[in-house]
């Protein structure tokens, strides 16, 4: 029995050592950008309930918008309601867990819509940006708006 | 000579019997896998002087191959040479010293910008609409990934 586990031991040592010696320590990752222009055609509008959603980051205040489609059935007429919550700073950083809860919310009711707009301010950091568009797209197994768009100026 | 013709028989030596081998097994196990899942061979961005530092991000998708655009707090770099200083950066959206450069290489399909974390939107923003003037359709962001395991 002792042989076998020194030669077990031996052999991870040495992987040990080979993986420690050749790997640089940082793993990157990279999120493909999506930009918004003027000069873009619109997009063709989404068919589910929810239309429209923005999220505005001004400074480290986070406001988010989007619009909600609702039918009246004894009217027989369907109209398109904006919504707006803003998340002001905590600890002067951007609440990303105020605005995740509030995505999920939104996801939940339509699940097929797939895009998002981001529009940062202009002094907003890109560690902010990319911890925003983090927060947009969800987590990989489970995302919530995986199409984000950054576009130029809030408003 | 004693110990190298030992005899099979011989009583084990105290601390190698199977008992205390078997934490050392396991631990080397978990390290092993961990850097397995941390393996990477890809060389850190980094500028030719200054300082520079990733944004971390959890995405998990891997590199391909793209014109590497690194903006540092000094400078602006097109695959390791400098273009233009981040100071000297035009007031328009468009930056022509970037431009330029871009439009030698777009026989490469993607653009990959690699900015400090501290670097404003407003410095970003010009640099991404000048990749997309120069005709780069497929832009990335690069980051440090900070997935757990």
């Amino acid at each position: 029995m002792r042989p076998t586990l020194l030669g077990v031991v031996t052999l991870m040592f040495l992987l040990l050592f080979f993986l420690l010696t050749t790997s640089s320590g940082q793993r990157l990752g990279v999120i493909d950008l999506r930009l918004g222009s003027p000069a873009d055609l619109a997009p063709l509008p989404h068919a589910g309930l929810i239309k429209d959603v923005r999220v505005t980051l001004n400074g480290a205040s986070l406001t988010l918008s989007y619009e909600v489609q609702s039918t009246d059935i004894a009217a027989a007429a369907t109209s398109v309601e904006r919504r707006e919550q803003v998340f002001p700073a905590k600890n002067a950083k951007p609440d990303l867990a105020a605005l995740l809860a509030a995505l999920v919310a939104v996801h939940d009711i339509d699940r097929s819509q797939e895009r998002a707009r981001l529009a940062p301010d202009d002094t907003a950091t890109t560690e902010t940006i990319i911890a925003v568009m983090d927060v947009i797209h969800g987590p990989t197994d489970a995302p919530l708006f995986p199409k984000v768009t950054l576009t130029g100026s809030p408003g | 000579m004693r110990r190298l013709f030992k005899r099979a028989d011989a009583e084990p030596l105290p601390g190698l019997d199977v008992g205390a081998l078997a934490p050392l097994v396991d631990m080397m196990t978990l390290m092993l896998v961990f850097l397995l899942r941390s393996y990477s061979t890809e060389a850190a961005p980094a500028p030719p002087e200054g300082h520079f530092e990733l944004a971390g991000t959890v995405s998990e998708e891997t590199r391909k191959p793209a014109v590497e655009i690194l903006i540092s707090q000094e400078a602006i770099y097109v695959d390791g040479r400098r273009v233009v200083a981040v100071a000297y950066l035009p007031e328009e959206l468009l930056v022509r010293e970037l431009y330029d450069p871009l439009l030698l290489m777009r026989g490469k399909a993607r653009v990959e910008v690699h900015a400090d974390r501290t670097i404003p939107w407003s410095v970003l923003k010009r640099v991404l609409h000048t990749a997309r003037t120069a005709g780069f359709e497929d832009l990335s962001l690069v980051a440090a990934s900070t997935s757990s395991l």
